[in-house]
């Protein structure tokens, strides 16, 4: 997994404002890959990432410096995913289409996997229980270890697996129709 | 025990859903300022307040005024009440999870933001924070301070008006308010309690 420099977290800590800058720059595209994943709305996304790090900034006088970042930024963010879903399920009842296309397009997963299996991952991914498409996408997708996973949710070691083999059992089925 | 699997098909759905967005300067530069502009336009009176609430040298009858002046702070906020838990002080000292609602009186850009005193009783636990939808249901964002040895749990925390939903996380469970009315949480399929927080 790809982390960055420990020191720079502590900088930013301290009040170093380019150490928060190389932050931002460093995981903007990681922390937008799963918010999208999670929320299956790009500006749902958007909002989602800006709040946890905003809510990053604010915190810093509480990271620990024996702790490390990831597990922390991902747990401030995958509450904030949580909170917009809470949000967004009172406005709609389900993703809108033209929202799927224009992530497809920004991502262009298409180019490698085709156009009709990537949205198929998608849509399979939406039907699944928020916990176990977040457990799914932090333990396959943001590659974290179930220690650092268990750090993220606050759920146990064998919740997250079974969350996760619950996952990969619905994604398998659905896609294994979708390539007969 | 569960055994890993993540086999060929697996494998090239997490491939496809891991493609990364391109970073983009501008953005971050906009994220940045935001955090910034954000800090300087937080509410200081909450500080203030629930610095008091957690002074460590505060006894069991501290207590008690606390408890007073939950009452005098409901008062003040001219009958916005959670419909179903408010501060018990005027039940012979005994109080239970709860909540009133005072007007935040210097809140800065978050001025719709209400400070909401939550109190919970519970004797045996080792730690109690409150967690929702206003503070991203982070178990470390909002930790409650217990008054004595075996007083309530309390802590006042910002709430925009409106509908929200919260728990207690007491000793890492989570755990709905015993006196205030409870849905699913249906994302995650706990049971939580709703907060009606209304305009100052």
């Amino acid at each position: 997994m790809n982390e960055i420099d420990p020191s720079i977290p502590l900088r930013a800590r301290a009040g170093d404002e380019k150490a928060f800058i190389e932050i931002v720059e460093f995981y903007y595209p990681r922390c937008l890959r799963f918010a999208r994943n999670m929320l299956g709305s790009e500006q749902d996304a958007e909002e989602a990432v800006q709040d946890a790090f905003t809510r990053v900034y604010d915190s810093f006088p509480r990271f620990r410096e024996d702790a490390r970042f990831d597990p922390w930024l991902f747990r401030i963010l995958a509450n904030r995913c949580r909170t917009s879903m809470a949000r967004s399920r009172r406005h709609r009842s389900m993703i809108e289409y033209g929202e799927v296309a224009a992530l497809s397009a920004a991502a262009a997963p298409e180019e490698e996997f085709g156009a009709d299996w990537a949205e198929e991952v998608r849509v399979v991914l939406e039907t699944l229980p928020a916990e176990q498409r977040e457990a799914f996408l932090l333990r396959h997708v943001e590659d974290l270890s179930y220690e650092d996973i268990a750090a993220v949710t606050g759920a146990g070691l064998s919740a997250l697996r079974m969350r996760v083999k619950r996952a990969c059992d619905t994604l398998r089925a659905r896609l294994e129709k979708v390539e007969r | 025990m569960i055994t890993e699997e993540r086999d060929e098909l697996i494998e090239r759905a997490a491939r496809s859903l891991a493609v990364l967005p391109p970073a983009n300067h501008a953005v971050v530069m906009g994220i940045v300022q935001a955090a910034r502009a954000h800090r300087r336009a937080r509410p200081s009176l909450v500080t203030q307040f629930t610095g008091w609430m957690r002074a460590p040298s505060l006894s069991v009858a501290s207590a008690t005024m606390l408890a007073a002046a939950t009452l005098v702070i409901g008062f003040v906020s001219g009958g916005s009440f959670n419909g179903a838990a408010t501060a018990a002080a005027d039940r012979g000292g005994v109080i239970r999870g709860g909540t009133t609602l005072i007007p935040a009186a210097d809140a800065g850009a978050d001025s719709r933001s209400v400070a909401v005193p939550m109190l919970l009783d519970a004797p045996s636990a080792k730690s109690v924070a409150v967690v929702g939808d206003f503070n991203d249901w982070d178990p470390t964002a909002t930790p409650m301070q217990r008054f004595g040895g075996d007083g309530p749990w309390t802590v006042t925390m910002m709430a925009k008006p409106g509908r929200h939903l919260y728990a207690f996380m007491v000793d890492g469970v989570l755990t709905a308010d015993p006196r205030a009315p409870k849905t699913k949480d249906v994302d995650y399929g706990g049971e939580a309690s709703v907060l009606m927080v209304t305009k100052p």
